[in-house]
């Protein structure tokens, strides 16, 4: 980590941010515990050196399209907290008005989309990529999967096409070294995912991802060449998943004393505590100071979203079609009641 | 309408022109997919394009659907308005992921703020092509909510439905049939006149092809010229066949299809996309719902059975509807009674 003085403010902000997204992970975990949200619901707590990484490099231009663990991608890319964290909770006021809930979550204006289809995010950035061509801007897309879209045809297909055609396609592998219950060495024929980006035309590096300052860097230079028309790039942020799958996994598949073991070790959050500390660049109190605040502003956001409504139940067969078109056997059901 | 002038196209350059015209109008459409670009689609439906609009807006891809199908997803997020053409329906199977997950979706999970203005164009049909290159499979878009489903029958509607799908903001399953892509124009017996000028035929209504009294036949693409000829053959054996193009699967136009069976009592349906948990059984059971049963006399179905689509053309014309297997079926649903 570079903790030289000049850039206490840097160091700051990082730390309240990757703070924050901490946060409303856990907040999230408490509306599932409370039964406030239902079906599955993917964290990605110990992985938030590379979300807020991201968030240093991406312009209100850029895309990013993101995967079933998307919560901290949302928050990078600017998407406002409390209709990101109502839509999680399944609330009228969210940002797609329940209709999308965790792993759809949708916002046009800060071009974030995100899928629940394992590498089906791939081919989406592409589109993006191409329009920013077709318009001469410098905007780049960036795709955020984790090591398990890897093994995805769409991998291969959309580094190919992105390589064939120059785009400035950016893949963010997430590699947390499981794809649910199988472990990257027992699913990645090459030692490292990154060594596979020169086959499709891109450079590819394999970065710390726990070291927010690392993974800043090789963002740094892989959107920065793809702004550039330099084409794609892969950076393979190694980091580790801290909870299940899913909220209730069991995860009885992992070691728990190993578990145990890499989380206390390894989690962003302290490494980075514990190196501004040492270094006397960002006080143990101030420290606790940016962490309180961000605890606050999801405190906030969290009682903002458990106020809001469920959807009101007749917007249910709304939006199928953009021309307002109403299935057909959902009128025969109104009309017959 | 005004026709200008009789032309005697096929099919495919009705498409093509449809297309040309739209992309004219319109800076925000893209064909992109196999071939479109230097070969102008392996069915020729494309062709001109490249030459008109240059490789940005054609765009030939590499045989990767998945990754140009889910371009089309983050090009609509864009703004744009992507065709994507899938050369034949029956390869949908490599990236039908992000046809019903994220085009057919979106529109919905996003709660109404991303439309998902694509069209996926791509030819199904039988021609003698066996299992793999002859299925239609309007039955499995049209299970899929969120999609329009459409198959055009003759060059006039192709050219104006390519146009509809087109503008369309919903996401539009643009189905060509093969066997109808090479035919020109005078081969026709309905929509065989196609206008130069730009112009749309609205993706909701059906078209009675061919009027008659005793029974409704709904069917539709490659199947509407059979169900024509059956019809006509069905004439000189004293049956007046009321011939139904449906021309979109979803949505299906409830009131052209009742309004036919309420008259004639008697609907029969061709379907040459598989027989079951399909368009027959959805058309039928919706008649019946709307209209009740003591509205029918009769209720008949003729499609292909639910076996894969053999090589050899002895067996293809076993189980594929054609002229006179309509016609048998016709006179089996008038049956009794003449």
């Amino acid at each position: 980590m570079d903790l030289s003085t000049g850039r206490r403010d840097d160091w700051e902000r990082r730390y309240r941010l990757m703070s924050l997204m901490r946060r409303f992970e856990e907040a999230c975990l408490e509306g599932v515990a409370s039964g406030e949200i239902h079906g599955e619901l993917h964290t990605a707590i110990g992985q938030e050196a590379i979300a807020a990484a991201l968030a240093e490099h991406l312009l209100p231009g850029d895309a990013l399209t993101s995967t079933h663990r998307n919560h901290l991608h949302a928050i990078a890319k600017g998407v406002p907290l409390v209709p990101l964290l109502a839509e999680i909770f399944e609330k009228e006021t969210g940002l797609c008005g329940g209709h999308g809930g965790h792993m759809h979550v949708f916002s046009p204006e800060d071009r974030f989309s995100a899928t629940g289809i394992v590498g089906a995010s791939l081919p989406v950035a592409l589109g993006h990529a191409y329009a920013a061509r077709l318009e001469g801007r410098d905007a780049v897309a960036v795709a955020v999967i984790g090591d398990g879209a890897v093994n995805t045809g769409g991998f291969a297909e959309a580094m190919n096409m992105a390589g064939v055609l120059r785009l400035g396609l950016v893949v963010v592998i997430e590699n947390n070294e499981w794809a649910i219950s199988v472990p990257f060495s027992a699913s990645s024929a090459t030692p490292t995912l990154a060594e596979r980006a020169p086959a499709y035309g891109a450079v590819g590096e394999r970065v710390d991802g726990l070291d927010i300052d690392e993974v800043s860097a090789a963002l740094g230079r892989a959107v920065g060449r793809a702004r550039t028309g330099g084409g794609p790039a892969v950076v393979e942020a190694m980091c580790y998943r801290f909870r299940g799958h899913y909220e209730g996994d069991l995860d009885l598949y992992r070691d728990g004393a190993e578990k145990a073991r890499r989380i206390a070790e390894k989690d962003p959050l302290r490494l980075a505590e514990q190196a501004l500390d040492a270094a006397g660049l960002v006080t143990s109190e101030r420290l606790a100071e940016l962490a309180a605040s961000a605890d606050e502003e999801i405190r906030a956001a969290l009682a903002a979203v458990r106020a809001a409504a469920q959807p009101d139940p007749r917007t249910a067969r709304d939006h199928v079609f953009a021309s307002g078109l109403v299935p057909a056997n959902a009128v025969r059901e109104e009309t017959t009641a | 309408m005004t026709v200008t002038a009789a032309r005697n196209i096929n099919v495919s350059q009705a498409t093509a022109e449809g297309l040309r015209l739209e992309m004219e109008a319109d800076a925000s459409v893209l064909v992109i997919g196999e071939d479109v670009a230097a070969q102008g689609g392996v069915f020729g439906s494309t062709r001109g394009l490249l030459k008109a609009f240059g490789p940005g807006r054609v765009l030939d891809t590499p045989i990767s659907e998945m990754a140009f199908t889910g371009m089309a997803v983050g090009l609509a997020m864009e703004g744009y308005r992507p065709v994507v053409e899938i050369m034949f329906v029956d390869f949908i199977g490599v990236c039908l992921e992000q046809v019903y997950n994220a085009i057919a979706k979106i529109p919905y999970m996003s709660g109404g703020r991303v439309p998902m203005p694509v069209v996926i164009k791509t030819a199904g049909g039988s021609i003698g092509a066996a299992a793999q290159h002859s299925q239609t499979l309007w039955g499995l878009f049209a299970h899929l909510p969120g999609l329009r489903v459409v198959a055009p029958s003759n060059p006039y509607d192709s050219k104006g439905m390519i146009a509809a799908a087109v503008r369309s903001d919903d996401p539009v399953v643009f189905i060509e049939h093969k066997g109808l892509l090479l035919q020109r124009a005078a081969d026709f017996a309905f929509g065989a006149a196609v206008p130069k000028e730009c112009y749309d035929v609205p993706l909701d209504r059906a078209a009675v092809v061919r009027p008659g009294a005793d029974l409704t036949l709904v069917t539709l693409s490659g199947s509407v010229r059979h169900a024509v000829a059956a019809a006509a053959a069905a004439a000189d054996r004293g049956v007046d066949v009321e011939v139904v193009d449906l021309r979109s699967v979803v949505p299906i136009d409830w009131e052209t299809v009742c309004g036919s069976a309420a008259r004639t009592r008697r609907l029969l349906v061709v379907d040459e996309d598989y027989l079951g948990f399909g368009l027959s059984g959805e058309l039928i059971t919706g008649v019946v719902e709307r209209l009740g049963l003591g509205a029918l006399d009769h209720v008949a179905r003729h499609g292909t059975p639910d076996v894969p689509v053999p090589a050899a053309l002895s067996l293809e014309r076993e189980i594929v509807p054609g002229a006179d297997s309509i016609l048998a079926a016709v006179l089996r649903a008038a049956g009794g009674t003449r």
